[in-house]
């Protein structure tokens, strides 16, 4: 057997090459040991594999193979002499995993990109506990990571979203996937848990969110039983039926909570990217780069995953998505220009029509043709397809005829009716954008209802909430709204008032309540609507509530910032499914002084001995005239005299001693 | 009843109802504001208690409602705003009378039966308490009941009225002590029918509140537990926020057995004087109770005409009025300054509070240092004698 193959990888070096002889193993499995380094590295990646025992293949290895170093689950099998001509014969091994990245042009030069994932797992072993030593397991394309957790969790479905920014929908139209892949602001995290009792599965459910935590690199292990909800008509799995429950005794427990404005960062792509076959190194996602993710206008990463079976068989399947909104002019320019410095005086583009001077002018509008590269937006182009896929990486462009999108494979342009390309091998591609009109894009579709909702009032010990619903289509739209607030917001249902220009009484609106009031330390207060907003109107439900003091300690330490209020969720059933959040909020309490509590005690406790000593002091003793109280003050001699004579009556004593003493 | 009580009496009906009528808003402000309604009084909890009443909602799981059952369920029965403020009005309208009644069981008194109850008309603190729709009112007026039927001899009415107090607002039950020495006979009885009374109430309680014991926390247990920590005039708040989080449960022991400890002690020490020792408890309970309001204090300080024979004696009536002048100016003012200017802070609104605690307790001290003399002088003032505790 012959070894050694290294892959020089590097982005400047165009060509990658490969010499593969020969495989030991059956399979190459994803092997987590290894570091799989940052998304970032770019530096090459040697791997070995040994004569005699080369289990641990990088997957990396495996996706670079040629087309014509196949593998087959029968070369283990075979003896070592017909390996020659099943080399020849059989078709590389596929893996159930899927890439796509769409890009769409939005209005005012925005940019959506979509990167989507899809895999599943090997068969599962329906009642076998990770734990147990002899089971034997195997991963493919499916994180490893991922499933003891979800076994030992008993999580049949899991759902995590990590969105920050504004998504406009007003000019964008309707959220990626109709809203079903995004969350609010923060960190979003529900999950379908089998268990016995509901005990059971918020124990399950606090474990899976630290681990959760651990993998992804976030605050995930602050949500707590303050945080947690049931939510009772929002966020229910699609098929219900068919969900799974290993041990026909238990139950099904739908739980949810969020992290107001957790600050995503980073280091919460990069486990992302580890989740991945590819772990960014190769296909579309190796598009992805941090600072370019996280500079975008609005994104959204995104983890569903679901148990399907069939008969006995389960499988894991898993969606990963990441989502962005980018700015191309001010990308461009970062680009170009990554230090920003003011324009020289011959760049700028004044408008002359207008006042202007050498100093001041009314700006041009931004230019309506364009051309620019992904690589460019990006910073890196796509290196080659995901090979060990059953589909090969897909890019597609969702355009007007207005533009013109183009793939570039090595020097090579080519383009398609469709505008949707395959990215093939290991080449490296990138894809052109041309425009004569930028306005000029795929109509988006319409989003069926705006919400927006805001805090009213101004003290810092009560307030109100405000949400203004505006329904701008011609059919009545049926929603759910969802809304979990802190249990010290002590919220007025009662207060619940509906303003609206065409005179709608409540009933007319709210067709149903769920509510459940928040326990102090221990539960959200918990609210979810059912509501009928008739077409074309808007209306704004409006509620009043208290806010709490919190004790000393519970105020976290910039207490003057306020405290972040996760956003309500929409659920829209009907005319269409669609899913939205409104942005969330800033709750200020008001604040005790945190340098007194010494002082309080202090000053209380004088208060309370000085009114009971008093009291006391004046039922107990004896009023007299202060005549008397004198002749006895002075009659009976004090405690000090007393002492006094006490201690020289021992002086004189012990002088009577020594004297005695000094006698013998 | 002559013509100078009727129209005093009417006078309380008129000036409740009016400004009820007539400030539909002044209701809404008052209900907001931290002297004149708390967590367990206030009337927008016992709106929304209304509220999940009738939506089925359940009333005690959690939420903002922690009033008595029962009086939840009265409450629902009425629908109109106007009916809801006319029956605010009548029972603060007979506590006046009762106060009038009450001034006519002391035959010997100098002061005409009519003033106490003019003087609680008067009373603003008493009148701002009733238009805010506080449900102090309800347990005043059951006070007064249990006071006046006490003085009258009357025990069952008395003990029932006990009952009720402390049903809706638990410290009350401790009158009970001062009110066996005001009633001459059947000590025995009034103990037995207050238990009883008090276990229907319980039990009536349960059984509207679907069979469920949870509402005992929420009313009771919050009271004593001092669970939900809003600013108000007492001494709870600001030491619960402020204090260590493992010395919380201590200190929640000492507060309650605090307002425990000066009961039995002034029964004892004024049982020839009982109705003056059940004013001293029920100021003692007003000063140290977890969640006090104005309302509670006006009610207090309308008991203060009947010691007219005392005032000569009083040390520092001079400063006590001050500082209730000093608390109801500045409360609201400093309260604004910290929670919706943001230009000053906590400390503002709890010195307010530490000043209140310091106005009641001169009043406590100086009403119990005119009646040690008062009892020297064996009924006949000597003002010119200097005495002193020995």
């Amino acid at each position: 057997m012959r070894t050694s193959f290294v892959f020089s990888w590097a982005l400047l070096v165009a060509q990658t090459y490969a010499n593969v002889t020969s495989i030991d193993e059956e399979l190459i499995i994803p092997n987590e040991t290894d570091t799989a380094g940052t998304v970032f590295e770019t530096c090459p990646i040697v791997t070995t594999s040994s004569e005699t025992d080369s289990t641990s293949e990088s997957l990396e290895a495996g996706s670079l193979f040629n087309d014509t170093t196949e593998l087959d689950g029968a070369v283990n099998e075979e003896g070592e002499g017909d390996r020659v001509v099943l080399f020849e014969n059989v078709e590389p091994i596929k893996y159930p995993f899927q890439e796509k990245l769409t890009l769409k042009p939005l209005p005012r030069n925005f940019m959506a990109a979509s990167f989507q994932f899809q895999m599943s797992s090997n068969n599962l072993t329906v009642g076998e506990a990770e734990s147990d030593f002899d089971a034997y397991r195997h991963y493919t394309v499916f994180p490893k990571a991922l499933s003891p957790i979800l076994e030992y969790t008993q999580t049949r479905q899991l759902h995590i979203r990590f969105t920050h920014g504004r998504w406009d929908a007003e000019s964008w139209g309707q959220l990626p996937h109709r809203g079903s892949k995004s969350g609010g602001n923060g960190v979003e995290l529900w999950a379908v848990i089998e268990a016995s009792n509901k005990n059971e599965a918020f124990d399950n459910w606090i474990s899976l969110a630290n681990s959760l935590s651990g993998l992804f690199c976030s605050s995930i292990n602050f949500i707590d039983i303050e945080k947690t909800t049931y939510p009772v008509l929002s966020f229910q799995p699609a098929k219900k039926e068919s969900m799974p429950i290993f041990n026909s005794s238990n139950h099904l427990f739908l739980i949810r909570a969020a992290l107001a404005n957790e600050p995503i960062c980073t280091e919460n792509l990069t486990p992302f990217l580890k989740l991945l076959p590819t772990r960014g190194r190769a296909g579309i996602s190796s598009l992805l780069d941090g600072h370019k993710v996280f500079d975008s206008n609005w994104h959204s990463l995104s983890i569903d995953v679901e148990t399907r079976c069939e008969g006995i068989h389960c499988k894991y399947y898993m969606e990963e998505y990441i989502e962005m909104v980018f700015n191309v002019p001010s990308s461009l320019a970062r680009a170009d220009k990554p230090i920003p410095k003011p324009l020289q005086e011959d760049a700028l583009m004044c408008d002359e029509s207008k006042p202007h001077d050498s100093y001041e002018c009314f700006p041009l509008p931004q230019r309506k043709e364009t051309k620019f590269e992904l690589s460019k937006l990006f910073g890196k182009k796509i290196i080659g397809s995901s090979l060990i896929s059953e589909y090969p990486s897909k890019v597609c462009a969702v355009v007007s005829d207005a533009w013109n999108v183009l793939i570039s494979v090595g020097d090579v342009f080519y383009s398609t009716d469709d505008n949707c390309f395959t990215v093939k091998d290991k080449e490296l591609h990138d894809l052109h954008f041309e425009s004569e009109n930028t306005a000029d894009i795929a109509e988006p579709d319409k989003a069926p209802i705006f919400v927006s909702r805001s805090l009213t009032g101004y003290g810092q010990d009560s307030g109100g909430l405000r949400v203004v619903f505006r329904n701008p289509g011609n059919e009545t739209v049926t929603a759910v709204y969802f809304e979990s607030l802190p249990w010290y917001m002590r919220l007025y249902l009662s207060s619940l008032k509906l303003e609206s220009e065409v005179g709608l009484e409540i009933e007319d609106v709210i067709k149903s309540t769920f509510y459940l009031p928040a326990i102090d330390r221990e539960r959200p207060t918990h609210l979810e609507f059912s509501l009928s907003i008739p077409a074309n109107t808007s209306l704004a439900l409006s509620y009043q509530f208290d806010k709490a003091l919190l004790k000393y300690a519970e105020y976290p330490p910039d207490a003057n910032h306020g405290f972040e209020i996760e956003s309500a969720v929409v659920t829209v059933i009907e005319p269409t499914q669609y899913e939205m959040r409104t942005s969330t909020l800033l709750l200020s309490l008001s604040t005790p002084d945190f340098s007194m509590p010494y002082n309080v005690i202090i000053l209380t406790s004088t208060i309370m001995g000085l009114a009971f000593g008093t009291l006391y002091n004046l039922m107990v003793k004896r009023l007299v005239t202060i005549e008397e109280a004198d002749k006895k003050s002075s009659s009976r001699r004090g405690l000090k005299s007393r002492l006094l004579s006490f201690f020289s009556r021992i002086k004189r004593n012990g002088g009577k001693v020594d004297v005695e003493k000094k006698q013998q | 009843m002559n013509l100078r009580e009727l129209q005093v009496v009417a006078a309380c009906l008129a000036s409740r109802f009016g400004a009820s009528t007539v400030f539909p808003l002044l209701q809404q402000q008052l209900d907001k504001s931290v002297e004149f309604s708390t967590p367990v009084t206030s009337y927008r909890s016992l709106q929304e208690g209304v509220f999940l009443i009738r939506n089925d909602f359940p009333l005690y799981s959690g939420g903002v409602v922690h009033h008595a059952p029962l009086l939840v369920a009265l409450m629902s029965a009425f629908s109109s705003k106007n009916m809801v403020s006319l029956l605010y009005a009548c029972a603060d309208t007979m506590i006046a009378f009762q106060l009038i009644a009450m001034a006519k069981c002391f035959s010997r008194s100098p002061l005409p039966s009519w003033v106490p109850g003019a003087l609680y008309v008067i009373n603003p603190l008493v009148l701002l308490s009733t238009v805010s729709k506080s449900s102090v009112v309800f347990s005043n007026l059951a006070i007064s009941t249990a006071l006046l039927s006490a003085l009258q001899g009357n025990s069952i009415i008395a003990a029932m009225a006990i009952a009720v107090a402390g049903y809706l607002s638990l410290y009350p039950l401790l009158l009970v002590v001062p009110m066996l020495a005001l009633l001459q006979k059947d000590k025995l009885k009034t103990v037995f029918i207050t238990a009883a009374t008090l276990t229907a109430l319980l039990l009536s309680s349960y059984k509207i509140n679907d069979e469920n014991w949870n509402y005992l926390f929420s009313t009771y247990g919050v009271i004593i537990t001092f669970s939900k920590i809003i600013p108000n005039l007492g001494l709870w708040w600001y030491f619960f926020v402020e204090l260590f989080e493992m010395f919380i449960p201590f200190f929640k022991a000492v507060f309650n057995l605090f307002v425990v400890s000066c009961i039995i002690p002034f029964s004892l020490r004024f049982h020839k004087q009982p109705f003056y020792a059940f004013i001293l408890c029920l100021s003692w309970i007003t000063l140290t109770k977890s969640y006090p309001t104005l309302g509670d204090g006006g009610f207090l300080l309308s008991f203060v005409p009947f010691f007219r024979p005392l005032y000569g004696y009083f040390r520092y009536s001079v400063i006590s009025t001050l500082l209730f002048i000093h608390v109801t100016v500045l409360s609201p003012i400093f309260y604004h300054l910290w929670v919706d200017l943001g230009s000053g802070n906590s400390n503002f609104f709890y010195a307010i509070s530490l000043v209140y605690a310091l106005g009641l307790a001169t009043v406590l001290v100086d009403l119990v240092w005119a009646m040690l003399r008062i009892e020297y002088d064996k009924g006949t003032p000597n003002l010119k004698l200097k005495m002193t505790p020995l």
